[in-house]
């Protein structure tokens, strides 16, 4: 093993160190729910895993240059399709989720040969409209669907034993740390994505297409791929949020559930895969923070994405940096005026 | 090694380029020059597959490769530079070599993806190439410079440079000399000199005729898509058809004066 890590060079020694931070990370993530009492934490704490999951799924669409603003129409279809197949088939609610995933991956793979062949704002077109039509038929094909008034009482993923320890997944405990596995295997698969020459690849989509076309780089599979993976991970989450919420209603997944996501993502920042989280994290908990103000709360939402958009147009991962940039500012002006 | 035979694009009645034969052998640099709007540029795109010829055929190797797709032309070895500085931006320049690299070091997306041992390896080597290709183009001192903020000269170097990591059989280069000082066209022409000799193909489209003169082993002269001339350097200086498309008929000349 250790001569195999010599042999790897560089590249794989840095691997294995930051391995085991990551791994601290997680253990940390997972060890904090236990200490939250309050029911409705857990359910915020829920919703902000589910939207880093969309987010991060909505990047790495968005690396290629394709801003989708239908995002949460692939939510939909994962979480309508897991939810019929599970009441109307008898389908376990894990496997029924897994088939939500498919069937968004399927309808992103049915579009995505003309979708990706348009570029920035059109991209962005389609996609809303596509978004749009999701909803209506959700809202409109009542036999299936049941309509505006949605669909109720959705089996949960029920009790199981783990280890000898009963699980009953009618609890919000059970229900966050399956979704935070979720998340962990979802983050880290597009991470290590990222990092490869692949997510380099489609960085180099984002900037030239026919350069990066020139030096071989199949432009339109690379971003129908990307595309329908991305589609896939929003299908799983949106299975994962029926099941878990019990209740199913169009509205939930309209226009401008698609846009949060995108300010979430802008918000956090993308030049870096962790931006994507910490926007989705922070802008899901900041209504609930803010609830003392009642009914100023969009006021406070619109305050900070002003205050985001001006003063770290990088993003909120750009924080540290401006802080730092901030103080030696503070500073060399103290050490200008005692001179 | 490539060749074009009755290369013909029409644009809406306009004809690009009419019937053109081209060879170009390894190891062999030959000239398309000709005045602005020759369609030097267009023959470029229709070669690499950006444009689909109205007529005509593109071989390579005795291969028809008419009509194919940009990367898939790519592939198979023939690769174009730009000739407006067409590089990624936002990349620094040791990665705009490696992205070509990795392109043809055979890496499957799973491996990439777990990080195998066999992915670090072939990482390694391509990481090395990468650097030969980037001290070949004399850009070591500038490695981790964003390519945005390369000075123009540079951002030429690195475009041939990329299209160097993409293991070109043939290699068509357009203005590469474009907007570059005197030293940095030495340099330049140096640079396509070594790659020559590596026995790559290379068409070179240029407008310093001083350097085409020099570098070139034979030169096609274009006017309006058509082919008004070849032959080696000193038969193109003289002759009198060429000097009259990039210099207006005499006829003119009495009249002004």
């Amino acid at each position: 093993m250790n001569d195999e890590k010599s042999e790897a060079g560089e590249l794989g020694r840095m691997k294995l160190n930051k391995h085991w931070g990551y791994l601290f990370l997680i253990l940390i993530i997972f060890i904090i729910p236990v200490f939250i009492k309050s029911e409705y934490y857990l359910h915020i704490l829920i919703l902000s895993v589910i939207n880093i999951i969309l987010t991060c799924s909505l990047r790495a669409i968005a690396v290629t240059g394709q801003v989708s603003i239908g995002h949460a129409g692939f939510k939909c279809i994962g979480a309508y399709t897991s939810t019929l197949i599970a009441m109307r088939l008898g389908f376990s609610p894990y496997l029924s989720m897994l088939i939500g995933g498919l069937a968004a991956l399927m309808v992103a793979g049915i579009i995505a040969y003309p979708i990706t062949r348009v570029r920035t704002v059109y991209f962005s077109m389609l996609t809303m409209f596509l978004g749009i039509v999701v909803t209506l038929v959700t809202s409109e094909w009542r036999s299936l669907t049941g309509g505006t008034t949605g669909i109720i009482n959705i089996p949960s993923f029920g009790t199981t034993t783990v280890f000898g320890i009963g699980i009953d997944f009618n609890n919000k405990l059970p229900n966050l740390y399956l979704a935070l596995i979720l998340m962990v295997v979802v983050l880290i698969f597009l991470y290590s994505l990222d990092r490869s020459y692949i997510g380099m690849t489609l960085k180099a989509i984002s900037q030239d297409e026919s350069l990066a076309a020139s030096i071989g780089i199949n432009v339109a599979r690379s971003k129908a791929i990307i595309f329908c993976m991305g589609c896939f991970i929003a299908g799983l989450a949106g299975g994962f949020y029926a099941h878990y919420w019990g209740i199913l209603n169009p509205d939930s997944f309209g226009l401008f559930h698609s846009i949060y996501l995108l300010i979430y993502m802008i918000v956090g920042g993308t030049d870096r895969f962790i931006g994507a989280v910490i926007g989705a994290f922070v802008l899901t908990l900041l209504p609930e923070v803010s609830r003392v103000f009642q009914e100023y709360q969009p006021l406070v939402f619109v305050a900070v994405l002003y205050l985001v958009v001006f003063l770290l147009p990088k993003g909120m991962i750009d924080l540290p940096h401006q802080m730092r940039f901030l103080l030696r500012m503070v500073y060399q002006d103290r050490v200008k005026r005692n001179a | 090694m490539l060749e074009t035979k009755n290369l013909t694009k029409n644009f809406k009645g306009v004809q690009a380029v009419n019937h053109l034969n081209l060879i170009v052998n390894s190891g062999e640099i030959v000239g398309l020059i000709g005045p602005n709007g020759a369609g030097k540029t267009t023959v470029f795109n229709l070669i690499t597959g950006y444009l689909r010829p109205t007529e005509g055929k593109v071989i390579l190797n005795g291969k028809d490769i008419t009509g194919q797709k940009p990367h898939v032309i790519a592939m198979k070895g023939i690769i174009r530079t730009f000739q407006l500085d067409r590089i990624f931006h936002n990349f620094n320049v040791i990665q705009n070599i490696e992205i070509a690299s990795y392109l043809y070091a055979g890496i499957g997306l799973c491996e990439a993806i777990w990080n195998t041992s066999g992915y670090r390896n072939k990482y390694h080597e391509t990481s090395q190439s990468a650097e030969k290709i980037l001290k070949f183009v004399g850009l070591e001192d500038k490695r981790d410079e964003m390519a945005r903020h390369l000075s123009h000269g540079h951002q030429k170097l690195l475009g041939i440079a990329i299209a160097l990591a993409a293991k070109p059989k043939v290699l068509l280069l357009d203005e590469p000399l474009g907007g570059m000082n005197s030293s940095e066209v030495e340099k330049t022409l140096g640079i396509i000199g070594e790659i020559r000799k590596q026995g790559t193909a290379i068409l070179l489209v240029e407008h310093n005729m001083q350097a085409v003169m020099k570098i070139c082993d034979r030169i096609v002269v274009l006017n309006f898509g058509m082919e008004i001339a070849r032959g080696l350097p000193e038969e193109i200086q003289k002759n009198q058809e060429v000097i009259q498309a990039y210099l207006g008929t005499k006829r003119l000349l009495p009249s002004i004066t």
